[in-house]
């Protein structure tokens, strides 16, 4: 664990404080008038917003927001676009080249102003996020897991597979995916960090949570109207989504580099 | 590419294009011109057809109206004197003061007839048609005198001519003055060049005011701070008014005001139909509070839609006080408990200020068993809804009232919107009587006496629980003097300011 060091660390109390702040009592929607705006005390520590409300708070069930979204929409992307991704590779043909389409289709087209139309559409709330990120979210995983399953499928193992007769289905989830399975997981463990800074951009724009729910997008932007005057409302979230993004970044690059096998060898040479 | 270097180019890219704003800001030009910062653009330089606040404020600069209001808000003379002829015929005489068009002709008693016959054609659509429909004919006597005969006798009639004299020939050409001006006021039309900035110039000495509207409150104090704009009226969270008022090289001045805010309800509702529900919500509103923590300033706690000031205002009444527990009471009265709480819909417009009170009256009324939900609408949708009456309870302002005769306006039972603004259904037979008798009566004090009674009676019947009437401020830059705040938010105080050459003009040049 510790040569993944302070990362971890952040991305572990990030993931459990979330869950926790169920658990707790937090005063997310009560509105204190004589608390308006007022900085950090003792009692608050993080102040209170323009509504006297806890920023603390607020702030833990803005992280329990994002943490939700990010794990949904990068579980539905993964599986589904690992899957189809694979199996696209594998079958090839005719279904090889549609996905190929779709796939160049969604590219294509920018991803976040993908799901601002589709949480537009679908109208305001923290499902219809999860939806408009997953629909974009897949892709990416698509292509790795076609990618990597067309280098893998002509290998040894897996024409033995199919000579000694396994089933297609044994194939692909006993001798491709497992193979395939460390590259997605560092694309999963960025995704995560893309999705809680899409989240956080859907929410500013106000087709995330609505109010009085919190998130960490929709505190910054109720917040930058008293930048002036109580910059903590806008300081506490944006630090918070930097460092939890920030963290989940650098795990990702440490789990790349250790699962690459190549730099492990060249690191033990020299 | 590793996704966190691209995070990196990004950050670097993102550097370079707000240094480059920030470059661009530094050298804005200074100028002689007073800049006014608007929280929202003005949308007509017709008087004819304007009627959101922003317009109608900058139509009294360009243009003149026959007649005026005082502080009491009674109506005086502006152009002209009046004096009545008979009990249905009122005499205009035209005074020397602002008849000059910018086209250098002369106001007469011709253009004030094109003017009002123009808004009184129904094929024209005019908005301020509905308040004129008691003039039954205009007659041009000669060049300043100009009677106008009216259906039945109306001893209030003046105070409705207060909109902006446009010239004859302009109303014969079927010109519409959108986005120019042709008047007789003080100011007169420069240029338009983007929805954001309008230049005008005074004509007795020249001097330009330009308005320029920056729509985010922070960026309005941020450019008065840094000079880019000169001074700022209203629309800005109380915080930030505190924040200028730290400020050395601003200062800011506080007026209370007559904007009127109210919580409607629908009548038809089947829970809202009851008086103690209403009153309970009444009783459940700490208005007090929300005033010292949220308005702050010299907003006051408000009983009807006419400010004590107001000659037919109410003077002192004891309204409703904050009393969570009698409110409590009333609605268990009404069949209301914990097993069967009162649900209720608030619309509100989406605009960020009014979320926040709104937040905070769901929270006091959470606090006495009421649940309420809240719905921000955009401004066309929200305004939609109320009109059409699709709402169970909304929070709006009425804006410069001024005439008593919105109680007909907004209270009778034959006002219901299209005819007029009875947005919540509201139908009491006794005000219905009380209105059809103040306008039947000519006696001020009579009428006076009855405007009173009709505003007890609402105050006891809740069609609208009164919320407060909203303060009115300016900040300004040191530079800036003579201008002077009015209780109606109006921006005649322009007529009057001086911009002093700034210190940092010099440097500049």
């Amino acid at each position: 664990m510790s040569r993944y060091g302070l990362s971890v660390w952040i991305i572990i109390i990030w993931i459990l404080g979330s869950f926790v702040s169920q658990l707790l009592p937090l005063n997310i929607s009560q509105v204190e008038l004589e608390a308006i705006l007022q900085g950090p005390t003792l009692e608050h520590w993080f102040g209170n917003d323009d509504l006297g409300r806890p920023v603390f708070d607020r702030l833990l069930s803005g992280s329990y927001t994002s943490c939700i979204v990010a794990l949904t929409v990068i579980c539905i992307s993964v599986i589904t676009g690992t899957v189809i991704g694979t199996l696209s590779a594998y079958l090839g043909g005719l279904f090889d080249q549609v996905v190929v389409r779709v796939i160049d289709i969604f590219l294509a087209f920018p991803g976040i102003l993908l799901a601002i139309a589709l949480a537009g559409i679908m109208g305001p709330g923290i499902d219809n996020v999860v939806i408009a990120l997953s629909v974009v979210g897949w892709v990416g995983f698509a292509r790795l897991a076609r990618a990597q399953t067309l280098s893998v499928k002509h290998r040894d193992h897996v024409q033995a597979a199919l000579v000694l007769g396994s089933r297609q289905r044994k194939i692909i989830f006993v001798h491709l995916i497992p193979l395939i399975s460390a590259p997605i997981l560092v694309e999963a463990t960025f995704g995560v960090a893309s999705v809680v800074i899409a989240e956080a951009g859907l929410s500013f724009l106000g087709l995330g949570v609505q109010a009085p729910d919190a998130s960490w997008g929709s505190m910054i932007r109720d917040g930058t109207r008293y930048m002036l005057v109580a910059p903590h409302l806008v300081l506490a979230p944006g630090v918070a989504l930097m460092v939890v993004v920030l963290a989940v970044n650098l795990a990702g690059d440490r789990l790349r580099d250790q699962l690459d096998v190549k730099a492990n060898i060249k690191e033990g040479e020299t | 590419m590793h996704p966190h270097t691209e995070c990196f180019r990004l950050l670097a890219a993102n550097i370079l294009i707000l240094s480059i704003f920030v470059i661009t800001a530094c050298s804005s030009p200074q100028s002689s011109a007073v800049r006014f910062g608007l929280a929202s653009a003005p949308i007509s330089l017709d008087p004819r057809f304007a009627t959101d606040a922003t317009s109608s404020r900058i139509n009294r600069l360009l243009y003149q109206r026959l007649v005026d209001f005082d502080e009491h808000f009674q109506p005086i003379p502006s152009l002209a004197d009046w004096q009545l002829l008979s009990a249905t015929v009122y005499r205009f005489q035209l005074r020397d003061h602002g008849r000059r068009f910018e086209s250098g002709e002369q106001l007469t008693s011709v253009d004030v007839k094109a003017t009002y016959e123009f808004i009184l054609d129904p094929a024209n659509a005019s908005p301020h048609r509905g308040s004129l429909l008691n003039i039954a004919r205009i007659d041009a006597i000669d060049d300043d005198n100009i009677d106008f005969h009216l259906h039945k006798a109306d001893p209030l009639f003046p105070a409705n001519l207060v909109i902006g004299i446009v010239p004859t020939n302009i109303v014969e050409q079927g010109e519409i003055l959108t986005t120019r001006s042709m008047g007789s006021g003080p100011f007169r039309f420069v240029e338009w060049p983007s929805q954001d900035r309008l230049i005008i110039q005074r004509r007795e000495d020249g001097q330009r005011v330009e308005f320029i509207h920056v729509q985010d409150a922070t960026v309005r104090v941020l450019k008065l701070l840094r000079g880019e704009i000169d001074m700022l009226q209203n629309d800005l969270p109380r915080e930030l008014v505190h924040y200028l008022e730290k400020k050395d090289a601003v200062s800011v001045e506080h007026l209370d005001g007559n904007n009127f805010s109210y919580l409607g309800f629908n009548q038809n509702d089947p829970a809202l139909m009851d008086i103690r529900v209403r009153q309970a919500i009444a009783y459940a509103v700490d208005r007090k509070s929300i005033i010292r923590n949220l308005l702050g300033g010299r907003t006051v706690v408000a009983n009807s839609i006419l400010t004590p000031e107001h000659w037919a205002g109410l003077k002192s009444v004891p309204g409703y006080t904050y009393q969570p527990s009698r409110a409590r009471e009333l609605l268990l009265q009404a069949g209301f408990h914990h097993g069967h709480p009162l649900q209720l819909e608030y619309k509100t417009s989406s605009d960020p200020f009014r979320i926040r009170i709104a937040t905070i009256l769901q929270q006091q009324l959470a606090r006495v068993g009421i649940k309420v939900k809240l719905r921000s609408f955009d401004w066309a949708t929200f305004y939609g809804d109320i009109k059409s009456g699709r709402f169970q309870m909304y929070s709006l302002s009425w804006v410069g009232i001024k005439n008593p005769d919105i109680f007909r306006y907004v209270f009778h039972s034959q006002s219901i919107p299209p005819k007029g603004a009875n947005r919540g259904r509201y139908s009491n037979p006794q005000v219905d009587r009380l209105i059809d008798a103040v306008e039947a009566s000519v006696d001020i004090d009579h009428r006076t006496t009855l405007y009173r009674q009709i505003q007890q009676l609402l105050l006891q019947d809740l069609p609208y629980v009164p919320l407060w009437y909203e303060e009115h401020f300016i900040a300004s830059n040191d530079n800036i003097s003579g201008y002077q705040l009015v209780k109606d938010g109006n921006y005649d105080g322009l007529g009057s300011v001086v911009k002093a050459a700034s210190t940092r003009l010099a440097e500049a040049q």
